[in-house]
């Protein structure tokens, strides 16, 4: 059984993973490279070192069953949480957010921990609910198991990694069967959250030409209130009407009508901590030049690393954008864009295959898999991989706002590279002991 | 675990989908921005990194006639430049603060260069220039403390010369935006340096040489990149050697002393422009120092206009020195026979008006030689209105250039007036009447010449009917060998169909005026046979004249290289002293004596108006002496 065990190693994901990893540690020492040609610092060592550990645990975590950890998912989660509220009293402040543990000189970042706590914690959840609660019960909760920990993160405040919650929640519920209205409610309220949030800094950033009056709509207190009223007015004719007529129609009519009760509710309130350098962050994907030597310098420096990359890219410890230094945070956010700019559309290629190996490769896994805490851990670790992959390529190539969260298994850090390999490794779990014994 | 345990397909192959189709996008986005879009973002990258400096021509030197050495030169110096695009808000606050404080340049003038908003370019901008090696050394050694400073060698204009030849060089400044606007595609940029009057501006294009460049990648920080640096050497402006005879400049701005007037040398036969002197005159140097624009303030508000040329840029009645054009006119016209006479009774009646001759008890007979001799109101008043008419007088005026350009190499020359009935119509909407043709027969009324018209004129009287245009300008020379480029030939600037005959006997009629008239006392040189004609001209005080004196000398030469045109002009300004022929006294002593003006001064020791000058200066020192000693004892009081 041991041999049989081994000869199922995944291996595709365990190369795709090196792949990237290689890769990363390449530009890692690329972006460390200052235009006189000194090497400025030795995070390259420090990420061979995250590497390596990280392998270890990919490689050790795939003989662990997985199947162990419905049991202890839970202390996971409770100690990960306490971890949480520690950094909030203990944390050190980096780039403006207290998200630090330092353990006898080593930095962790729990909330990137939290990930697969989250994960492990929703899938026991979700799988132990299956029937016992009714739809709407087991939504609740396991939007609570969501919003405690992301609620924590804001606190730091980061909002990137808080945001990425969201995604591995909605994913898991969606392959969990919480009924696809609720997981609607939710996308089309943080829908609105964000409309109404950035329509007022598009109003006041980008149109200089004169105001357009429908932003004040979301920036005045008072019409939001107004709109709260209206709609709750309509929220209750319509129950009524549901109750008393049982037209179908009503139903929904209630359903927007609670929407943009929520919405307008959490626009307000959001209006209130949101920073206006955030706020500015957001909308700057739109028009970089409204803040070229501010907000939009990231975009701009990136963008343009990206696209004069060319097809076959300038060569390796060859941009001029990066070695230039005119792109920041080239080893964690910005890493893509010294990748685009040094290998070109070809190494962007190979960096998007590399991922979509893995993505794919997990869901083909997840449809053998067992039952259904290997299902809801598997969409977790793919929804968390793919989020951080869209937002963060995204943001290099200036179509997402910058958020600030790092392509996981390429961007330097030891937190996320070992909260990444650690979800790979809960996949290849999944693969390797995907029969019942 | 109640429910059976089922794979939910649909979800998972959903969310392949959406994967996929999400991969497929961003790589068509990454396609579009590397591979269709890629040469606009390589050009931005490029752009991004690379800073073109300019590297600066240096500009030409100017030389004398004698070629000996320059009397414009390139002094050693340095401009400091920032680039704004390369600063952020803070490092800008910094700079401009010690900027201030070090080099003393004012907030005002640093919020203009170094706008605060954040779109700031990365050409780098000049801040100030005619910085000593001292001052660089100093920033560079505190260069934290000035962020984005660079430098480069900006030699500033040296006048060692100084004096009268200002007028003639001019001087040399930044662009105003206003020139910009006009030189832009002249290969001019918001830095440049640009001759601003004189020779400098006519000459600028010749002068300032073509600006290289050196582009250079740098770092977010503006450090060079270790990379060659593309360099387009600059191509240095040409010297040029001017006609000017600094010795003949230097004697002539000395003789006229602190009279406000001109003085204007010509070599007849060719144009050239041996001096030309306008009192008061400026010091450009002062143009340079950290006191620029106060010196150029004063210098503006100055009551006397020291930025006026008088030898180009001022009219004058030319009074008694225009009965020369009426003798050649009568003489061409045959208007009035040589040995009539016209007798002078101090003055002449024309309808209710009467007209005074300068001798109040009148010359009695005299001829038209005799007239010019003596100056004669009466006698020209007579050939003006019964015998020559305005029409005539006019045309012969113009013949002799009056009342048009001399097209000088001197920007910002004026073009005088001959008045006419037409003009007269045209400006006031009054006829002309005699009384006018009165006036212009003895040079008064509207007629307006300027110092060099007149030279001009007088040139064609000693060239017999070919006037050359005045020139400054002889040759250009490669700034770095010294090899000749080109050199300037003689221009005909107008050919007179007067005889030469008439030419002949005014030249001798204008002998007369030294030999036998209203010169003779006063033109005292035995260095040089001279002939010209005195003026004296009204110009509204009642006890000073304006003073002219326009001569050729020597009169007869085999060679006509050697003859000179002198006019001299004193304004009415002045205290009267009818300086203009004393000082063409000293003036031709010098040139034809080989002298300077101390040792004509020496020479001339016992002149009569020598001893009259140095009399009235004496009294003039004593009464000053008397009130500073007065002043004294007050103040010993106190």
């Amino acid at each position: 059984m041991r041999t049989k065990s081994f000869l199922r190693f995944e291996i595709i994901i365990l190369l795709a993973a090196i792949g990237l990893s290689v890769i990363g540690i390449m530009f890692i020492y690329s972006s460390a490279i200052s235009s006189d040609g000194i090497l400025q610092n030795n995070e390259y060592i420090k990420q061979i070192v995250w590497v390596s550990v990280g392998l270890v645990v990919l490689i050790g975590g795939s003989f662990f069953d997985y199947e162990r950890l419905r049991s202890l998912s839970l202390y996971i989660y409770l100690t990960l949480i306490g971890l949480l509220l520690l950094v909030l009293v203990l944390g050190e402040v980096v780039n403006g957010a207290k998200s630090w543990l330092s353990l006898s000189g080593v930095g962790i970042q729990p909330s990137e921990f939290m990930k697969i706590a989250l994960i492990l914690q929703l899938a026991t959840f979700l799988e132990a609910s299956g029937s016992k609660y009714s739809d709407f019960v087991r939504f609740i909760i396991s939007l609570i198991i969501m919003a405690i920990p992301m609620g924590l993160v804001l606190i730091q405040p980061d909002m990137g990694t808080a945001m990425v919650y969201i995604p591995i929640y909605l994913v898991m519920a969606f392959v969990g069967g919480i009924k696809k209205r609720y997981l609607i409610f939710i996308l089309a309220t943080g829908a609105l959250v964000i409309i109404g949030t950035i329509i007022p800094a598009w109003d006041i950033f980008i149109v200089t030409e004169k105001s357009v009056k429908l932003a004040k709509v979301f920036s005045e207190p008072k019409l939001l209130l107004i709109i709260i009223g209206a709609a709750a007015a309509v929220f209750l004719l319509s129950g009524a009407g549901f109750i008393f007529l049982k037209k179908r129609y009503f139903y929904w009519i209630g359903f927007a009508a609670l929407i943009i009760i929520v919405a307008s509710g959490m626009t307000l309130g959001e209006s209130n901590f949101i920073k206006d350098y955030q706020l500015k962050r957001l909308i700057i994907f739109m028009d970089p030049q409204v803040d070229p030597k501010g907000a939009g310098w990231n975009v701009i420096q990136s963008i343009t690393a990206v696209g004069s990359g060319g097809p076959g890219g300038k060569g390796f410890l060859k941009g001029t954008q990066s070695h230039y230094r005119y792109l920041p945070q080239q080893s964690t956010d910005f890493i893509f864009s010294i990748i685009a700019e040094e290998l070109g559309f070809a190494g962007c290629l190979l960096v998007f295959v590399l991922f979509l190996v893995i993505l794919m490769r997990s869901l083909f896994i997840l449809l053998s898999a067992k039952d259904y805490f290997a299902l809801y851990i598997g969409s977790g670790v793919v929804a968390m991989i793919f989020f951080h992959f869209i937002v963060n390529i995204g943001m290099a190539m200036g179509i997402m706002p910058i958020t600030g969260i790092p392509l996981l298994l390429v961007s330097y850090g030891g937190s996320s590279m070992l909260t990444t390999m650690t979800g790979l490794a809960l996949v290849s779990s999944i693969y390797l002991h995907k029969y019942k014994y | 675990m109640p429910d059976k345990f089922q794979i939910p397909k649909t979800q998972i192959i959903f969310l392949m989908v959406v994967i996929v189709a999400a991969f497929i996008f961003y790589a068509i986005n990454l396609a579009s921005m590397q591979i269709i879009n890629f040469t606009e973002y390589e050009r931005r990258a490029k752009e991004v990194a690379s800073r073109e400096t300019t590297i600066l021509a240096q500009r030409g030197e100017i030389y004398d006639t004698s070629k000996d050495y320059p009397i414009v030169m390139n002094i050693p110096s340095f401009a400091v430049y920032a680039t704004p695009g390369e600063l952020d808000e803070e490092q800008k606050e910094v700079l401009k603060i010690n900027l201030n404080e070090y080099l003393n340049i004012s907030f005002n003038d640093l919020d203009r260069k170094i706008p605060a908003d954040t779109t700031g370019s990365f050409q780098p901008v000049e801040l100030k220039d005619a910085l000593q090696y001292e001052q660089i050394t100093y920033i560079a050694e505190h260069i934290e403390d000035f962020p984005g400073i660079t430098w480069q060698s900006k030699p500033i204009r040296g006048y060692p010369e100084q004096g009268s030849i200002s007028h003639v060089i001019g001087y040399v400044g930044n662009i105003t935006s206003e020139e910009f606007q006009v030189l832009y595609n002249k290969g001019y940029d918001r830095n440049s340096t640009i001759g601003k009057s004189g020779i400098e501006k006519q000459y600028d294009m010749l002068l300032r040489g073509k600006d290289g460049s050196r582009m250079r990648m740098v770092d977010v920080k503006g450090r060079r990149i270790e990379e060659d640096a593309v360099i387009k050497p600059p191509e240095n402006g040409n010297s040029l050697v001017i006609s000017i005879d600094m010795d003949i400049q230097k004697l002539c701005e000395k003789a006229l002393g602190d009279r406000i007037g001109s003085v204007v040398v010509m070599r007849p036969s060719t144009g050239e422009v041996l001096a030309m002197v306008s009192y008061p005159y400026y010091n450009p140097n002062l143009f340079y120092t950290d006191r620029s624009k106060e010196e150029y303030t004063k210098l503006s508000l100055d009551q006397r206009f020291p930025f006026l040329n008088r030898a180009i840029q001022s009219g004058y009645a030319p009074a008694s020195t225009f009965k020369v054009i009426m003798t050649a006119a009568v003489l061409q016209e045959e208007a009035f026979p040589v040995d009539r006479t016209v007798t002078c009774h101090g003055s002449m009646t024309l309808g209710d008006r009467t007209f005074n001759c300068h001798k109040l008890s009148g010359h009695g007979p005299l001829t038209l030689a005799g007239g010019l001799a003596q100056s004669c109101n009466v006698f020209f008043y007579t050939m003006g209105v019964e015998y020559l008419g305005v029409d005539k007088i006019a045309a012969y005026s113009e013949d002799f250039g009056f009342g048009n350009y001399t097209g000088i190499d001197l920007p910002g020359e004026s073009r005088g007036l001959v008045p006419t009935p037409a003009w007269k119509e045209d400006v006031y909407n009054t006829v002309w009447v005699g009384g006018d043709t009165m006036n212009i027969s003895i040079g008064q009324g509207a007629m307006n010449v300027t110092p060099l018209q007149m030279a001009s004129a007088i040139s064609m009287i000693v060239n017999e009917g070919v006037a050359y245009k005045p020139h400054i300008l002889t040759e250009v020379l490669d700034q770095t060998t010294g090899e000749v480029i080109s050199e300037v030939q003689p221009e005909i600037l107008h050919t007179s169909d007067i005889s030469k005959d008439t030419f002949r006997t005014l030249k001798d009629y204008m002998r007369g005026v030294i030999t036998d008239g209203t010169a003779k006392y006063v033109i005292t040189t035995q260095a040089v046979d001279a002939a010209g004609k005195t003026g004296t001209g009204q110009a509204g005080y009642d006890e000073q004249w304006d003073s002219w004196f326009a001569c050729f000398a020597p009169y007869e030469t085999d060679n006509p290289e050697e003859q000179i045109v002198l006019v001299v002009n004193v304004e009415a300004v002045n205290e009267w002293e009818w300086w203009a022929p004393k000082a063409s006294d000293m003036i031709l002593q010098g040139i034809f004596a080989d002298q300077t003006y101390e040792e004509v001064l020496e020479e001339f020791d016992r002149r009569w108006y020598l001893i009259d000058l140095r009399k009235r200066q004496q009294e003039a020192m004593e009464a000053e002496l008397a009130e500073s000693e007065a002043e004294t004892s007050v103040e010993g009081l106190q």
